[in-house]
């Protein structure tokens, strides 16, 4: 499984992410993606290479176009590692009903 | 203890029988928080503390790769009548939740289902 530190690292960089959810509209080509955002089409290439990297993105070419879109899977193992404390608080505050009964008053 | 789901956020609330200046001895002296919170000793850094009511801890995790996630923890300490505490967790931080709620715009097919169990891949297509 891809490690989640990348993940996380990739969805950290603001413009990334807003390219990312972008995608959520549906499946566009780099330029497509490029009106609405300051920056250069260059740019946007890379972020759309890091989210690929990851898995967060897929691309599929047609001739000399290149479309991009969203693979929502990718966001599994990182729901999975914040689901690990979904388990791990409640057991986690069981003891410390346990500790505080065992204080001194 | 009740949960709330949002896909990048957890929350535990607790109603406690101690009061919230036992219950703040039991989150700050390390041979107390030892007992019930070991990993702390290794992954908790406290960001702010207001003795009694609120504790904020950057929370540092390695993945499998060594990978370093950080996170915040709170805890908030509320009194309640008949000299309870209220407690409530809240661990977020690890993502936008901006990134989280892109699920929700798209097609039926694709969005999350909701969890059938704990800890494991919720929506793996």
């Amino acid at each position: 499984m891809l490690p989640e530190a990348a993940l996380f690292r990739t969805l950290a960089d603001p413009t990334r992410r807003a390219v990312f959810e972008r995608l959520g509209d549906g499946e566009m080509t780099v330029s497509d993606l490029r009106s609405g955002f300051s920056v250069s089409q260059p740019a946007i290439s890379q972020h759309l290479a890091a989210l690929k990297a990851v898995g967060l993105v897929l691309e599929r070419r047609a001739g000399r176009n290149a479309f991009y879109r969203l693979r929502p899977e990718g966001l599994a193992p990182l729901a999975g590692w914040v689901d690990r404390y979904r388990t791990f608080w409640p057991e986690r505050i069981a003891r410390l009903k346990d500790v505080l009964k065992d204080m001194e008053p | 203890m009740s949960l709330e789901s949002q896909p990048e956020t957890v929350v535990v609330d607790a109603d406690l029988d101690e009061p919230p200046e036992k219950v703040w001895r039991a989150l700050t002296e390390p041979a107390l928080l030892d007992r019930w919170l070991a990993e702390a000793k290794d992954k908790a850094e406290v960001v702010e503390s207001q003795p009694g009511k609120s504790l904020r801890l950057t929370w540092r995790d390695r993945d499998a790769d060594g990978g370093l996630v950080e996170s915040d923890v709170t805890f908030t300490l509320t009194p309640m009548i008949g000299g309870g505490t209220r407690l409530r967790l809240v661990h977020d931080g690890f993502v936008h939740s901006s990134c989280m709620s892109v699920l929700a715009r798209l097609p039926h097919a694709l969005r999350r289902p909701r969890p059938t169990s704990l800890g494991g891949l919720a929506w793996a297509a």
